[in-house]
């Protein structure tokens, strides 16, 4: 199996985070998983993309047209980043209202901001709630609910609970959708 | 055992499995982890090691030296621009060699993403003539630290491990060993003058020859070892492509997947290199390609009819590889026509650039604030250095970044060559102690006459908040006596998130500059927004709104201020971003001209 994931987002919004899980998403399922992120410098309010391939790959980085999935925390860093998708195949998994532009990608839009302000839930939990809404919405998302709470749980056993209700909520957002 | 690591983890966590337990450096992304996670693997497996930042790069690596040629096996991790500063300590400690072992651990960064240069330790490497290795992947680094170690020791030689930022920051499941088998050396030095101190130039000499002869076994080693059981399981196609670190993986993905024939071999220690067994594999292949990052290092020692390489400019010359331009080195040397595959549409419309920006609740942006409104742009000249604050860019506040320490060095020099000027010089807390000093005396002997301000937030923010000499240490190392120290008074400030009172404390500098003969400092006493440690304590968590019926859009406060929480709304008026606001209050009363910032009714966000 193959598959190669772009994370879109702004600097403080918890892509890193996102890059953790995924990878020890993929120790549990028995695969090969090779991600990159951003510190330093590109830390602060810039522009974020990280990267994570999960199988057979050598080379950290994604090329454009190549991404199966594109997680974008911010709607302009997912327009930022779109060239990355594969042409045909790729889906983009965004938060952003109703002024998102179409694409010719498969496009999942939530407009997650707005709930937060509502206090739906932790605006410092966007990252997981856009990883529940993916788990929900992208039908060749290559791990299960299971994998992805364990992998939560794993990478922080304390704040797993609290994680773990807002992955449920944005799984139970998605039906909306 | 398998583990989920990150480049740097990999790499701290081999340092301990080769019985390292002296580890020193200075933090600089890509490399800042590595230190840290020593610290945190070396108490969780319960040993005795010593682990500390220095307060430069040349002071960590000659501490790490002095361990290793007392026979203990030691580490000095840094950036490549902190090799910079280091390199004088290691230009004669490759001449001297050591009894212990010792790894120099150097992170680049091609593409620039955190750094001023994209400068290529592997070609530092064969400068100071000591052999480097070159991961590709976090496994490889952890591999690499092991040997690197034993080989040291093995060749009394420092040896260099040059990770990029794609191998420091990327996470792989590595295979790691489930426990300690190496035992750390105890520490005994032996007196022998003849090596330590040699002196020129009889003892240099002797040693210069030493090292050529080291060199020579080890490149025969690096052949033996490294290269021919790769080179014996070379299929024979018509394109041989020389890799080196991460290079390695582009160039494979890229074959596989557009199903390219051509032999691969990586060279994992790219110097030194056994040139003329090298070049005899050749003779089979009709063109060689050698990919490699950043400077043409390995196409450097080797000469043929057949290469393909940087020099031959058929390989990208700057920023970081991508399958894209593996495929363009393959189309230029002719192995396939021109392909594009590896590249998409770009969005059509313009974006808002979102540039790296000082945190919401940043104190620095206030005192940058407060240099731009009393020393104005038209008389000033505004130095400043290398960490969080050379962000003062994005409100104007900043004319020159050079390297660190050079915010003072260079005030002096404007002061000199263009003294009808206010030069106001910047720098960080940590990036005084680093190279700030040593200019501050020359300023203060020779009266060389501008503002210096030494933004102390006390700590190493921009790497991920490493501690300071004054944080782990505040009753011994105080800034204030360090200046006073330099011979000059030090002005203080304690900074309050009231702008009226940060422009005011500028307002008496400037006074004490137009009667001073010399230096003006001052320490301004600040905190870090995410040093959590602290920033509860210095925040008011006072949050701010935008009285839409006063606000004219101007653009005053997002040109001279620029908090990232504030942005036009669909309206065309300012809005505070209520996630970003981090409550200091600081934009009230001074920034706006029509006072469009008032006090949120509601506590909190």
């Amino acid at each position: 199996m193959k598959y190669q994931i772009v994370i879109a987002g702004i600097g403080g919004q918890g892509a890193v985070f996102l890059v953790k899980v995924l990878s020890i998403a993929s120790a549990i399922k028995g695969q090969k998983c090779l991600g990159t992120e951003n510190h330093g410098m590109s830390q602060r309010g810039g522009s974020v993309s990280c990267y994570v391939k999960v199988g057979n790959f050598y080379a950290p980085a994604i090329d454009e047209g190549q991404a199966d999935l594109l997680i974008a925390l911010e709607g302009n860093e997912g327009l930022r980043n779109i060239q990355y998708l594969k042409k045909g195949h790729g889906t983009i998994v965004v938060n952003a209202d109703a002024k998102f532009p179409k694409v010719d990608f498969e496009t999942v839009k939530i407009d997650a901001f707005t709930k937060a302000k509502n206090k739906e839930f932790s605006i410092e939990a966007l990252n997981v709630y856009m990883l529940g809404i993916t788990l929900a919405k992208d039908k060749n998302f290559p791990f299960s609910q299971s994998e992805i709470e364990q992998a939560i749980t794993q990478m922080n056993a304390k704040a797993a609970p609290k994680n773990i209700s807002v992955l449920h909520l944005a799984i139970a957002d998605a039906k909306e959708i | 055992m398998k583990q989920i690591l990150m480049g740097n983890d990999a790499i701290a966590l081999a340092l301990t499995h080769a019985g390292v337990d002296m580890v020193s450096g200075y933090p600089g992304t890509p490399s800042s982890e590595i230190l840290g996670n020593f610290q945190k693997h070396s108490q969780k497996l319960n040993l005795n090691t010593y682990a500390q930042w220095a307060t430069n790069e040349k002071v960590g690596f000659e501490v790490a030296y002095a361990g290793a040629i007392s026979g203990k096996r030691t580490c000095a991790t840094m950036k490549q621009v902190g090799l910079n500063v280091a390199s004088d300590a290691l230009m004669s400690a490759s001449y001297i060699g050591l009894k212990g072992a010792m790894l120099l651990i150097s992170c680049d960064d091609p593409g620039f993403y955190s750094s001023q240069t994209e400068q290529d330790s592997r070609s530092f490497a064969k400068f100071a003539r000591i052999p480097v290795l070159d991961p590709a992947t976090p496994q490889e680094a952890y591999d690499m630290v092991k040997l690197g170690i034993e080989i040291s020791e093995k060749f009394e030689s420092i040896i260099m491990l040059r990770p990029v930022m794609r191998v420091c920051h990327a996470r792989e499941i590595c295979q790691v060993d489930d426990t300690l088998h190496v035992e750390p050396l105890a520490g005994n030095f032996e007196r022998n003058i003849p090596r330590w101190a040699a002196v020129p130039p009889a003892g240099r000499f002797r040693q210069g020859l030493e090292q050529l002869e080291r060199l020579e076994v080890i490149k025969e080693w690096n052949w033996n070892n490294l290269i021919e059981p790769k080179a014996k399981a070379l299929k024979g196609s018509k394109v041989l492509c020389l890799t080196s670190g991460t290079g390695d993986g582009y160039v494979r993905e890229a074959l596989e997947e557009r199903g390219i024939e051509a032999d691969v071999l990586k060279l994992d220690m790219p110097y030194p290199l056994p040139k003329e067994k090298i070049e005899r594999l050749f003779e089979t292949y009709e063109k060689v390609i050698i990919f490699e990052e950043s400077y043409p290092c390995i196409e450097e020692q080797l000469s043929s009819p057949k290469l393909y390489g940087k020099l031959t400019k058929h390989v990208h010359q700057i920023d970081e590889f991508s399958k894209d331009k593996v495929l363009s080195t393959f189309a230029n040397v002719g192995l396939i026509e021109k392909n594009n595959s590896y590249k998409s549409e770009k969005y059509n419309q313009p974006l808002p650039v979102r540039p790296p920006n000082m945190c919401p609740g940043c104190p620095h942006r206030d005192v940058f604030y407060s240099v731009m409104k009393v020393f104005k742009k038209k008389k000033s000249i505004y130095t400043s250095d290398i960490g969080c604050y050379t962000l003062g860019l994005n409100q104007g506040a900043i004319d020159t970044v050079l390297c660190m320490g050079a915010s003072v060095s260079m005030a002096s020099g404007f002061a000199i060559s263009d003294p009808d000027k206010t030069v106001v010089a910047t720098i960080g807390d940590s990036t005084f102690a680093h190279s700030g000093v040593a200019p501050l005396i020359n300023a203060v002997y020779q009266k060389h006459k501008f503002i210096l301000l030494i933004l102390d937030n006390s700590v190493t923010a921009m790497t991920g908040r490493q501690t300071t000499p004054e944080r782990a240490n505040p009753t011994d190392i105080d800034l204030k006596k360090i200046v006073e120290g330099c011979g000059v008074t030090c002005y203080e400030y304690v900074y309050k998130p009231d702008l009226n009172q940060t422009v005011d404390f500028m307002k008496s500098l400037k006074n004490a500059y137009e009667n001073a003969d010399g230096p003006v400092v001052a320490v301004i006493r600040e905190f870090c927004v995410l040093d959590k440690d602290r920033a509860d304590e210095w925040l008011p968590k006072v949050y701010v709104e935008v009285d839409s019926e006063k606000c004219v859009s101007c653009d005053s406060c997002i040109t001279a201020y620029k908090c990232p929480p504030m942005h036009y709304n669909d309206e065309g008026k300012m809005e505070i971003d209520p996630f970003l606001c981090a409550g200091c209050s600081a934009c009230l009363d001074v920034i706006c001209p029509t006072d469009a910032f008032i006090r949120k009714n509601k506590e909190g966000k």
